[in-house]
């Protein structure tokens, strides 16, 4: 008896879902516009038992900005969203199965960055639509997993189709496509390469190759990503340093950390719904994030946009705070 | 007679309890014998928890390797992270990072010793 209730205590233990997520207060302004845009993204994640598991995030958040542009009294609408919401089957390391409605595995962006909480710099890069159509998110199937791994090197996967949905808040494209990277431990290092066939109103393809490296004795991230489709094509480099000696220190200079991107853009054919510029575009950025005890952090950027559309700063300023608790507190001890 | 057979039958009995009761009962130790043994017991269990600690150690300073080897590519470790919540956030960053179940299970004894 004995034996029992503490196989299902720690059985209820393990099934313990959480709430988690972030909340954060942005403020930008673009080419003296400004606007701000208060959110929060809440993660639920359920596990149900050891191989299955319910995750989703959504994205909540207002949009106030000037009613004619830098003048005028503000404004503001609302803006919801689903990011995913997915049931996933861990059949073994080699092999996870997905289904439902899930961030598009195209390089890493969509996938590892865009919390707003864990990007560096609060601003999408340009080449960010590419692949990722209609927003970023599909519904449908898809695999993942790590085909093999030794002790220097690791290769991992995903392959995915999704259907076509116009329905508010879960908007899909109808494509096909996948990854795969091959992952250095050692080094701290990953390359990979990403491919898409848009398969609704007129199809094409979009490839990409990403770059990370993280070299071990320094708290320095280097990501870079390159993409192509019909409608442009472009790159981001991006390098941020914490102000240490080693990664994980918390000393108040270790939680400062200096990011710069560059990227380039260079139109293509005009897509429509491709939501690229029309227009070759290049721009830096740069920025300091300060992480505050508590999972709080702020951080200001400032950039330089660089078209033929016309020339523009981009300021932006942002405070948030990352928060994780048992979704259902008193039900699981 | 009788007297000399009741007192054979009495020493047998005697001789045959005398030996059950040597064969289930091992001999008390002396004092010297029994210090030894409870010290020899204590410096075993004292080596046993040591060995555990330092496995522990090891495997919480591998989970911090593994964590940053993996989870530190995209952000920062939580604050805290109680034992409650931190099964549901390895499986969801198993599913998320690809990791393996030896890395979760190392990287959870560095997130929630």
């Amino acid at each position: 008896m004995v034996v029992l209730c503490t196989a299902a205590g720690l059985r209820a233990q393990t099934n313990a879902p959480i709430l988690s997520g972030g909340v954060q207060f942005l403020s930008s302004t673009v080419g003296g516009n400004t606007f701000f845009q208060p959110a929060i993204a809440p993660v639920l994640v359920v596990p149900l038992g050891e191989h299955w598991l319910v995750e989703s995030r959504a994205d909540l958040r207002g949009f106030i900005s000037h009613e004619n542009g830098s003048t005028g009294p503000y404004s503001g609408q609302f803006i919801a969203s689903l990011e995913y919401l997915q049931l996933d089957y861990i059949a073994n390391a080699h092999v996870t199965v997905t289904v439902g409605r899930f961030l598009t595995p195209f390089n890493i962006y969509d996938e590892r960055f865009t919390p707003f909480w864990i990007r560096d710099l609060q601003d999408a890069p340009i080449i960010f639509p590419i692949g990722t159509r209609t927003t970023g998110s599909n519904n449908g199937l898809m695999f993942r997993g790590v085909i093999a791994a030794r002790k220097a090197w690791e290769v991992n996967y995903t392959a995915y189709f999704s259907v076509l949905s116009t329905t508010e808040n879960l908007q899909s494209g109808r494509t096909a496509g996948g990854r795969m990277g091959v992952f250095f431990p050692l080094a701290g290092a990953e390359v990979g390469v990403s491919y898409q066939r848009f398969l609704q109103d007129v199809n094409y393809n979009s490839v990409g190759t990403y770059f990370t490296w993280q070299p071990p004795p320094i708290p320095l991230d280097i990501r870079s990503e390159y993409a192509h489709s019909p409608a442009g094509q472009g790159y981001w480099l991006e390098a941020a340093y914490h102000f240490s000696k080693s990664r994980g220190d918390t000393s108040w200079l270790g939680r400062l950390q200096g990011v710069a991107r560059v990227q380039q853009f260079f139109k293509g054919t005009p897509t429509p719904g491709a939501d690229l510029p029309l227009v070759d575009v290049n721009r830096f950025d740069f920025g300091l994030n300060y992480y505050l005890p508590h999972d709080v952090r702020v951080n200001g950027s400032y950039g330089r946009q660089y078209s033929s559309a016309g020339n523009a700063n981009v300021w932006e300023a942002q405070i948030s705070y990352r928060f994780l608790f048992p979704a259902l507190p008193g039900v699981f001890k | 007679m009788k007297i000399t057979l009741f007192a054979a039958s009495a020493l047998a009995l005697f001789a045959i309890c005398a030996s059950v009761s040597g064969q289930s009962q091992a001999p008390a130790p002396t004092p010297d014998k029994k210090q030894r043994q409870q010290s020899a017991a204590t410096k075993s269990a004292a080596d046993q928890t040591q060995t555990a600690k330092s496995t522990a150690d090891r495997e919480q300073k591998e989970g911090e390797r593994r964590f940053f080897e993996n989870c530190g590519r995209c952000h920062n470790p939580p604050e805290s992270i109680s034992p409650i919540e931190v099964n549901a956030v390895l499986q969801h960053m198993r599913v998320r990072a690809m990791l393996s179940a030896e890395d979760e299970k190392l990287i959870r004894k560095y997130l929630a010793p």
